[in-house]
């Protein structure tokens, strides 16, 4: 299996990278355009995440990206140093009058991320995080990507 | 990264950057305070926005609003279309058509 390994410093400046490899792997793997855009925002969330919420924007801390090509269908793993005992929730679904109200204007990465892949995987341990997305080239082909993996 | 045209009683906002991310979403929010009555985001140069990215483009809206000013979209992609509706985004700017700005003016 086709496999690229990025590590980047936390620094959301290099989010930026991570996505420009995203979107050029979507593109040579043959997804369309649009979903190469929903892979793009969904990976640009989970690695902003790990440098925010994982690394806390400690710059000397990586954060580590693998991108592992099947036959169709892509996983993307991002992995940080932070200490969670539970995945981060979705806190909102959407801007509401209310959050605007309270002035929660972030939160919003999350649901995004599940609404653009096909599923998500949460790990932790002493080491750090782990967040997995997998996005399918052919989404109703659900048996011959359980093979695959 | 930001260029305010006055066009009579409304002021359109190019957004001269093609990522409104976390990084840029800064300057956006350098700019809240400054809408007119009637306040367009010209979305035309911008090929990627995150959530980071929406929430400064939240928090411009919200200044506005505050000052009694409304602030419309034009020139947003099919795809930032479809991120604007799923986190209603849109209820807050909505998106105008090019016929739509002209009867505004």
């Amino acid at each position: 299996m086709t496999q690229v390994e990025m590590r980047i410093p936390s620094d959301l400046i290099f989010e930026r990278v991570v996505r420009a490899a995203a979107e050029e792997i979507g593109r040579q793997m043959g997804f369309s355009s649009e979903k190469v855009a929903d892979l793009t925002l969904a990976v640009s969330e989970a690695v902003t995440n790990a440098i925010e919420h994982g690394n806390r924007l400690q710059r000397d801390i990586d954060v580590g990206i693998t991108f592992r090509m099947g036959a169709d269908y892509l996983e993307v793993r991002v992995v940080d140093k932070g200490q969670r005992d539970r995945p981060l929730e979705i806190r909102r679904r959407g801007i509401t009058e209310e959050a605007i109200e309270h002035g929660e204007l972030r939160g919003l990465g999350l649901y995004l991320i599940h609404q653009l892949v096909d599923r998500v995987e949460f790990s932790s341990d002493e080491e750090g995080n782990a967040f997995t997305m997998w996005l399918h080239i052919n989404p109703g082909n659900g048996q011959s990507r359980r093979e695959d993996q | 990264m930001i260029q305010m045209e006055d066009r009579g009683n409304i002021a359109i906002v190019h957004i001269q950057t093609p990522s409104i991310d976390a990084v840029s979403a800064r300057e956006i929010e350098e700019f809240c305070g400054r809408s007119r009555k009637t306040t367009v985001l010209d979305f035309a140069e911008v090929a990627f926005i995150n959530s980071a990215g929406i929430s400064g483009l939240l928090k411009f809206i919200v200044a506005a609003r505050k000052r009694g000013h409304v602030v419309y979209a034009i020139n947003v992609s099919p795809h930032h279309r479809k991120i604007f509706k799923m986190v209603e985004l849109s209820r807050f700017m909505p998106i105008l058509e090019a016929q739509e700005l002209a009867q505004l003016q």
